[in-house]
This record gives C-alpha cells, structure tokens and sequence, in this order.
C-alpha cells in the first residue's frame, strides 16, 4: 500500500505540473476561443476555420483600436457534445475568452447555449446550420446559414424549369433530415410530385442500391443531400454510372459541388443544379479580396469555402463590435451590437435578422459548367434575402 | 442509494468483514484516491469539468472491470448501458422530472435490465463470437437511436433538458460544482458495493468461473446464472455512469452509444489494471490527461500518440499501471540473485 | 420486384461479397491459426491501396502497381506478425484487441499526417471506368472486374489450401496447432508466411476494391468490423465459411438497402446477432471449433 501511495502521490505532482504548464495566460487582450474538428475526418473545417482567420488579421491587422484580438483554438474532433460543452467550460473558465466562434456541427454548438447564457459570453456560430440553434440561447450570433434556407428556393425553381417529379435520397443525419423535409415541402407547394426516396446511413460508400431505386422510380430529376466531399463524389459517379445521367434525370443538390471539392469530380458532374449561400467563384470584389487575402497567408493554392467565409464574416462583425464598443463591454452589448448589422460579404448582401440573430442572405441557383476546360459553378438565378423558414413556420 | 441488485447478495457478514475502512495504517491507502479527488477541487477549479468527466469514466471503468476483469465477459458493446444510461436520464429530464436523483435511479435500473436480457441471451458464448454479439448489441441501438429522430434526437442529439436542482438547493451549472460532487457521490457509492460483491462468495465465484467455468460447474455453480447476474450489476453501473454524463453535459448525443466509447472504456481498463477497481482510477485520469493534453499541444499527432500509448501498454505493462509496484518489487529480488 | 431489379441486387451484392471476401480471407485464416485478434487487418488493405492509389495517380499501369501495393502490403504484414503481434499469442483478446486498435491509431495518425485527411482515388483504366451490356440492362464493368477477380481468387485459394502440400499444412495448424507442432511442422514460419499472404491480399482487396469502399485514413476502423463480421460469422480459420460470410454479408446488405432502406443500417447485426445464437462458432467452423 505504501507503494500505492507513492503512484499516486506522483501521480498527484504530474497532474499538478499539467496543470501549471497549461495554466491561465494574461487576460489584457480580447480573446475569442474558436471550436472546431482539428483532427479526425473533419478536420479540414478547422484548418479552414483557421486559414480564414489568419487571413483576416493579415490583413486587417491583429487589433482593434490597439486592443489586440487573441484566438484560442480547440480541438473537439468531430461531433461531440460532451466535448464541446467542456471545451466550453474551460475557454470560459480557464481562458478567460470574451466569446466563443466557431462550431462546424449543430449537437456541439446547440451544447454550449447553457454555458453562454450563465457566463453571459456571445456565442458567434461560424457553420452549424440546423434551424433551432439559435433558440438555444439569446447569446448565439449565427453568420452561416441554415439549412431550411439553403434548400428551400430549389424547390419552387425546379418546378418553374419544368422539373414535375422528384425522388430523394439524403444522407441520414440531421442536416439530411431537413433538407428532404424542406426540398419536398416547398416543392410539392410549387406544384411538383416526389415520387419515392430514402435516408441513406452517413457511412455509405457504395450508393448504387440506392440510385438503382431511383433509376426505376423514373422521376424528372433526383434530389440529393449529403456532406460535401467524397460521399458526394462517389454518389455522381453512381449516378452516371447506373445510367440516370444518359435517362435524362436531372440532378439537384446544395453543398455538394463546392469549389473546394469540384475538381475532384467527374465530368459527370455537369449539368448539375445546387441552391447555395456562397459561389466561391464569384466577381463581387468582397470575394475577390478574400481569396487574395486567403492565398496571402495560406499559400496560392488555397481554395475558400463556407467555413472561410463564416469566419471571414464573423471576424468582421466583431471587429466593428470591438471599434464600437471597446473590449470591456458586456456580452448581451455586443450581441445587440450585432443585431440588425448589414455587411456587403463575399458571398453578396447579408443582415443579420435582429429577432432572430440569425443571417438573412440571397440563396442562388447554379449550375455546374465547363469553363475553359475547368468545371465552376455559375450563378443563373439569384433568391433576394431569404429568411431562415424553419423560424418563419415556427415562430416563437 | 440506488442498488437494485444488492438484494441478490446474500452472505453479507463475510463480505463485510473483508472491507475493513478503519483507519489502519495500511487501509489508509484506500482513501487517497478520494482524498486526492477532493483535493483537485479545491486546487484547480477551473479544470472541474475534465475532473468530473475522469469520474465518470473512473465509474464506467469499474462496471467494465466487473464485466471483463473479474467475470471475463469479453465486450465490446458496453456502450450500450452507458448509452442506455444516458438517454434514460436526459428523457426523463424532458418528459417526467428534472430531479437527478429519480432519473439516476431510473437509468441505473434500466440499464441493469438491459444488461440481464441482453446477457441471458449472449453468456453462453466466449470468446469472438461473444465480442461480436456484444458489438452488434449497441450497434443495433447506436442505429436505431440515429433513426428515432422523434425520441432521441438522432444526430442533433437530444435537446432540451432541464434539469431540476439536487436535492432540490444544488443547481447545475457552468461552474460544474454540482456536477462534480454528484459523480463523486455516485461513484463512490458504487465503487463500496462493487468493492464488496468481489471479495463476497459470489463474487469468488465469479472468478473461478473466468479461471475455469467447466470446473465451476462441475462443482454445482451455475455459472450462466451468475455470470448474467454479474453481467447486469455491471451494465447498471455503466447505466449510471451514463446518466452522469447526461447530467454534465445536460446533453446526450450519439457518441455515447458509438464502438469507439466501447473502445475507449477497455482501453482505461488495460491501462489502469484489471481486477483491481483501483486501476480504474488511474486508467481513466491518464488516458483523458493524455488525450486532452496531446490535444492541446499537438492535435495532429493525438491519435498516434494514443495508439503508441496502447501499443506500449499491451506489450510492456500488461496487467496496467496498478501492476507497477509489483514490477518494482520484482526488479531488485533478481538483481540480488 | 422484377427480374431485372433482381438480378441488379444479385451482381451489386456478389460484387461487394467479393471485396470483402478477398480482404478478410487472410484475417479469416490467421485468426484461426494463431487466435489472435487483428484489429489492424484493415491497416494492410489500406497500405495496399495507397500505394496503388498513388502509383496509379502518377500514370502507371494499375497491374503492376497492384504487384508492388500487395508486396508492400504482404511485407508490412510480415514485418508486424514478427515484431508487435507475436508477443500477443499468449494474451487475452482484449489485450490483442487494443494493441491491433493501437496499430490501426497510428496509421491513421500517420496516413493523415502525409496525404491528408480526404479519400484518394485509384485511377482505374477506362476500358474498366465504362459500361457494359449485359443482355437485360448496361452494367458498370468495374463491378463485373471485382466479381471476377473476387471468383478467381477463391478458385486459386482452393486450390492452394485443399490440394497442395502447403495446404495440408495449414489445415492440419488450423485443426491442432500442438499437434501439428508435435510432428515436426514449424508453426512459427507455417504462421509468417500466411500472415505475408493474407495480407497481400488484403492489400489486394484494398486496392481494387476502393471504387466501393474509397480510401481514406480512417478506412481501418471503419470497416473492420464488417471484416471480423466476415470472419466470425464464416467461422475462424474458415475459407469456405469466410467465402459463404462474405457473399452472405454482401447479398443481405444489397438486398435490405433496396427492399427495407429503413432497417437496412442495422439489418446486418440483427442477422449477424441471430445467426451467432443459432451457431456460436460460425457457418462453417474448422473441426478445431466445431
């Protein structure tokens, strides 16, 4: 037992030495403690997150009226609450960070809403995109999207280009979830007819079953939902593969044919038609001054995405929140300083709703084409400022 | 508190007389490891919500030594009760009341039935096809809580708990002084009831039964019998621990449930020692320090340094940090012949 | 359900069947040799198909890349079972369990570290990439190639394990591993070389199989336990029951996908749950087991 007591006296003087090492640093400067996968399979939204915000002091400098602004990063690996939520805690606690950034998933940004509202700590949501978050607590900003908003205009746009019948198929995730109910609600108010569909488990690789069914259900055009990257990859290769493309079965989506993944497809990727918030590739000069600024920092082949755009925005936002208000300033100051801000973005016009603290931005319809022998998205429809309709059907 | 299976136990005299707490010199030992938590209270306040969750897994390390130290039930599928635990607990918080103590009770309970089900149908296996059986277990839940949206919240996780205060004056919040108190309240409690069931005749006969379970039924022992019994105290255990994360969290998500949680509780055990409960506490402390200090300092490296820290483990200090002691006792008796 | 809906379940799950039953053969047969748990197995598919993956990507001819992806992937194999799985022989499953979990940590640590976290493709040749007309519909040739890659394989591992010497061999080290010891046969190496050759095929599998199964560095944890499914069910040490596991897993999940989407993510532990209540030692255990 002696011996017992040696272990965990040690073990007691190595915790202890863990704990000084990583103790509070000086809490002079405005702290922002930005929450994001930086390891595992997403951990690509981090390094976005962080590029972007690398960018953005770059070129905007790393203060605000000689108050500098500090980023703690942390690590919450891929979608967990638990995690996030103490991560939470300890940036408050221990960091001693004036608001929280940040959060790529809906569970781990809807996790923290208890500790901002006790610790009264603005909550700046850089992705997450279910409707409800920002019901959570009245200290979450959102300057992303939602995903009801996202994927609402395709529906009606369909119907208006002469899309009469769809079929779905939606990754089985939250985000999923909503996309099928949103996209089938709005355009079968349009006047158009789904035809069949299914949820399809995230750790699908193999989507032929699947678009085989669609394929049989002979639909005008097949909807699809699922995250950004390889899954959405290998499902427009099934789909060529298995026949829709050359069917004439037109091919709906949002997110999956982001610029950052685009040259990975296939060609079969064209002909494609997304409803999304941000065309990477776009002429406003917004954009064009974050991809110089991006490629500055991060290297020329740096691509931005929505997570650079969210971080670029919400740096904005707090930038002007800090020039108006100083760093001292309570948390409920700055998130009713942000309220009703409008900025000219990157991705085109957007205000932040001052009901709802949450984005209002043009949704546009693109389409994938050939350009110059590189495949781009190109706008051909703009939707002017739409609100998040999860809120507007359920007010509160 | 909350003991649904102490009733089992008959023969408490003995079991009692083993768990001499007095204050002898060398029993003093078995108050450090609670001392030291107090401690780190009063020391590192703004660390509590890592404490707190090195208790829980502290907690949910014990129910696996139960389970795969002393019984030799080889699972991988643990998860299941903590899940179970958890998600018992956020929904009574939502849909019938937000006092921790009823919830605890009901996901404890819940999550021992499970255990005693599952375990009726699956202990008469070993070996593989008992680590598969186990597997496909809280796989099976994993995805149908993904697919009832209405009741769990899927992916999204469960939302909105409220969460009434303990014993109606301790409020959980932010600061995670409740949260804390409460896991070491409840860890405590269970680690004296399954201090007290390994060294019972039951809980002998439980590791007869893992040296050798034809003998023990050769001697009479019904060994399925107590093996599911064992199974089950083990999975209300894990059903606690559960319900403690929901609590510090006020959140459940689907991690709970996932192979890797599964995963992560044997790798505590290893590392710790099993067939000691003890080790438990030092599995659980330095697998979390490690990971959250390898996160901190190098995340991109976090997982291979988890994966050398197993690899070494397994290979040089097979029965876990517990057996160091032994290791340093051994050493110098060679050197001297 | 129509005949040609019928038959485009059949090919689709055949051609799944055979990537898993060309990866897991190998864990099969070691597991059943050795009782050693290998988390890791996956890992070996995996090292396989990135080198074939980026050998292919800088223009070579995807044959011999596979020789030089199943040679890496056969010799890393070698170089594990010697070092790191060797000392486990004698240990519990769990301890076997969280150091191949180890392992597959590392390489998953590692293959992010170098080429990032996103799947990488295997270039495939175009006359592979194309369509085929098969009678009643055009199918994917691709999937034709992995059916008959998967047949073939099987065919040459009969043959190998019931008619040649070697054969006899590993049966017997299968059936009694201390007999086998008893009469003079070197385990040990009998155990090396298998491991070199289950895991070539595994790199095998790997590469080939990465239109349906892509390559990314959490690939191992990802699937292995569809592998150990394979192998558990079919019955350790089994080729024939890892052949009828891997055909079985890859049919019942094709089929669930299509005719019950609802239960399909959970269908294969529900049968896999039953069928190991029914036959705790698998479909076809060796007479070791049975």
């Amino acid at each position: 037992m002696k011996k017992l007591l040696a272990i965990t006296a040690s073990a007691v003087v190595l915790m202890g030495a863990t704990a000084v090492l990583t103790g509070p640093a000086s809490a002079k400067t405005f702290k922002l403690g930005l929450t994001a996968p930086f390891t595992g399979p997403f951990a690509v939204w981090g390094k976005q997150f962080q590029q972007s915000v690398e960018a953005f002091q770059a070129a905007n400098g790393d203060s605000v009226n000689g108050n500098k602004v500090e980023i703690v990063y942390r690590d919450a690996g891929g979608p967990n609450p638990a995690k996030s939520k103490q991560l939470a805690e300890e940036l408050v606690l221990r960091e001693k960070v004036d608001m929280l950034v940040g959060y790529a998933f809906t569970p781990n940004a809807m996790a923290v809403g208890k500790v901002a509202t006790q610790s009264k700590t603005p909550v700046i949501i850089m992705n997450a995109a279910t409707g409800r978050i920002t019901r959570g607590s009245e200290y979450y900003v959102r300057v992303s999207m939602t995903l009801p908003q996202m994927v609402s205009p395709m529906g009606p746009w369909a119907v208006k280009h002469g899309i009469k019948s769809a079929y779905v198929l939606v990754s089985d995730y939250a985000p999923g979830h909503d996309a099928e109910v949103f996209f089938a609600k709005n355009f079968e108010k349009a006047g158009g007819k789904i035809v069949g569909g299914a949820r399809m488990p995230l750790s699908t690789t193999d989507f032929s079953v699947y678009v085989e069914k669609a394929l049989q259900a002979k639909p005008d055009a097949l909807y699809m939902f699922m995250p950004a990257g390889a899954p959405s990859i290998a499902f427009v290769n099934t789909y060529a593969e298995r026949g829709l493309k050359k069917a004439g079965i037109k091919l709906l989506g949002s997110g999956e044919t982001q610029e950052l993944f685009l040259p990975n497809f296939s060609d079969d990727v064209i002909g494609t038609f997304t409803s999304f918030h941000y065309t990477e590739t776009n002429n406003r000069p917004q954009n064009k001054a974050l991809w110089a600024a991006l490629r500055k920092t991060a290297g020329p082949k740096a691509v931005p995405d929505i997570a650079t755009l969210a971080a670029w925005d919400g740096m904005t936002l707090i930038y002007r929140a800090l020039k108006k208000l100083g760093p001292d300033a309570k948390g409920m100051d700055y998130v009713n300083f942000m309220k009703g801000q409008k900025l000219e973005s990157a991705r085109g016009p957007i205000v932040i709703d001052p009901d709802e603290r949450e984005v209002i931005q043009n949704i546009y319809i693109r389409e994938v084409r050939k350009v110059n022998g590189k495949l781009v998205n190109v706008d051909i429809e703009t939707i002017p400022m739409v609100k998040d309709p999860w809120k507007l059907e359920n007010p509160k | 508190m909350n003991d649904p299976v102490n009733s089992n136990f008959e023969n408490r005299g003995p079991a009692m007389a083993n768990m001499n707490i007095s204050m002898s010199p060398k029993s003093l030992g078995h108050l450090v490891p609670w001392a030291v938590a107090i401690a780190f209270f009063f020391l590192f306040p703004e660390r509590l919500g890592q404490w707190t969750e090195i208790l829980i897994w502290v907690l949910f390390t014990i129910s696996m030594d139960l389970a795969l130290g002393y019984a030799g039930i080889v699972t991988l599928g643990h998860a299941a009760f903590f899940g179970i635990g958890a998600y018992t607990a956020g929904l009574m918080s939502i849909h019938v009341t937000g006092d921790p103590i009823i919830g605890m009770v009901a996901a404890t309970v819940l999550a021992g039935i499970a255990g005693l089900i599952t375990g009726m149908l699956i202990l008469h296996t070993t070996g593989v096809t008992l680590l598969m059986l186990t597997l496909a277990i809280a796989a099976m839940l994993e995805n149908w809580a993904n697919r009832a949206t209405k009741i769990t919240g899927g992916d999204d996780g469960l939302q909105g708990m409220e969460l009434g205060n303990l014993f109606g004056i301790f409020e959980f919040n932010f600061f995670g002084v409740t949260a804390f108190w409460y896991a070491l309240g409840v860890l405590f409690i269970w680690f004296l009831i399954a201090y007290r069931i390994v060294r019972s005749p039951f809980g002998r006969s439980i590791d007869g039964i893992r040296q050798n379970a034809n003998r023990m039924r050769a001697i009479g022992t019904p060994v399925w019998w107590r093996l599911v019994v064992m199974y089950g105290v083990s999975a209300a255990m894990a059903g606690s621990a559960g319900a403690l994360t929901s609590y510090k969290t006020e959140f459940v998500g689907l991690t709970v449930l996932q192979l890797l949680t599964s995963g992560i509780v044997a790798v505590m055990l290893i590392l710790g020692g099993q067939k000691t409960i003890y080790g438990a506490f030092f599995g659980a402390a330095i697998y979390i320090m490690v990971r959250d200090t390898a996160a901190e300092t190098y995340p991109f490296l976090s997982e291979a340094i988890i994966g050398i820290m197993l690899i070494l483990v397994v290979l040089f200090l097979e029965d876990g940090v517990m057996s160091v002691p032994k290791i340093l006792r051994r050493r110098p008796k060679k050197a001297a012949e | 359900m129509s005949l040609v809906s019928f038959l485009t379940i059949l090919l689709d799950g055949l051609a799944f069947g055979m990537i898993l039953f060309i990866i897991s053969v190998g864990l099969t047969i070691t597991m059943g040799l050795m009782r050693v748990i290998n988390l890791a197995h996956g890992a070996f598919a995996m090292v396989g198909g990135y080198v074939v993956a980026i050998l292919t990507g800088d223009g070579m001819n995807l044959w011999l890349a596979i020789l030089i992806g199943c040679t890496a992937a056969g010799l890393l194999g070698g170089l594990a079972e010697m070092t790191i799985l060797r000392p486990l022989y004698r240990k519990g499953e769990m301890a076997q369990v969280l150091l191949t979990f180890g392992l597959a940590f590392v390489s998953i640590s590692a293959l992010t570290e170098i080429f990032g976290p996103n799947p990488i493709p295997v270039v495939f040749p175009d006359y592979m990439t194309g369509q085929l007309d098969i009678g009643f519909r055009t199918y994917p040739a691709y999937r034709l190639f992995l059916i008959g890659v998967g047949l073939v394989m099987a065919l040459c591992l009969w043959y190998l394990i019931d008619k040649t010497l070697y054969g006899a061999r590993l049966r017997a080290a299968v059936d009694n591993p201390n007999m086998a010891r008893a009469v003079g046969m070197n385990v040990s190496f009998l155990f090396t070389i298998t491991f070199v050759g289950g895991s070539a095929l595994a790199g095998l599998g790997g590469a080939i199989g990465a239109g349906i199964l892509p390559l990314e560095p959490f690939y191992s944890l990802k699937y292995v336990v569809l592998f150990l499914i394979v192998v558990i069910v079919g019955g350790e040490g089994s080729f024939k029951g890892s052949f009828a596991a891997a055909i079985a897993v890859g049919l019942v999940d094709t089929a669930g996908k299509f005719l019950i989407p609802d239960v399909a993510p959970y269908l294969i532990y529900i049968v896999v749950f039953l069928l190991l209540l029914w036959r705790p030692n698998g479909l076809l255990p060796p007479k070791s087991v049975a």
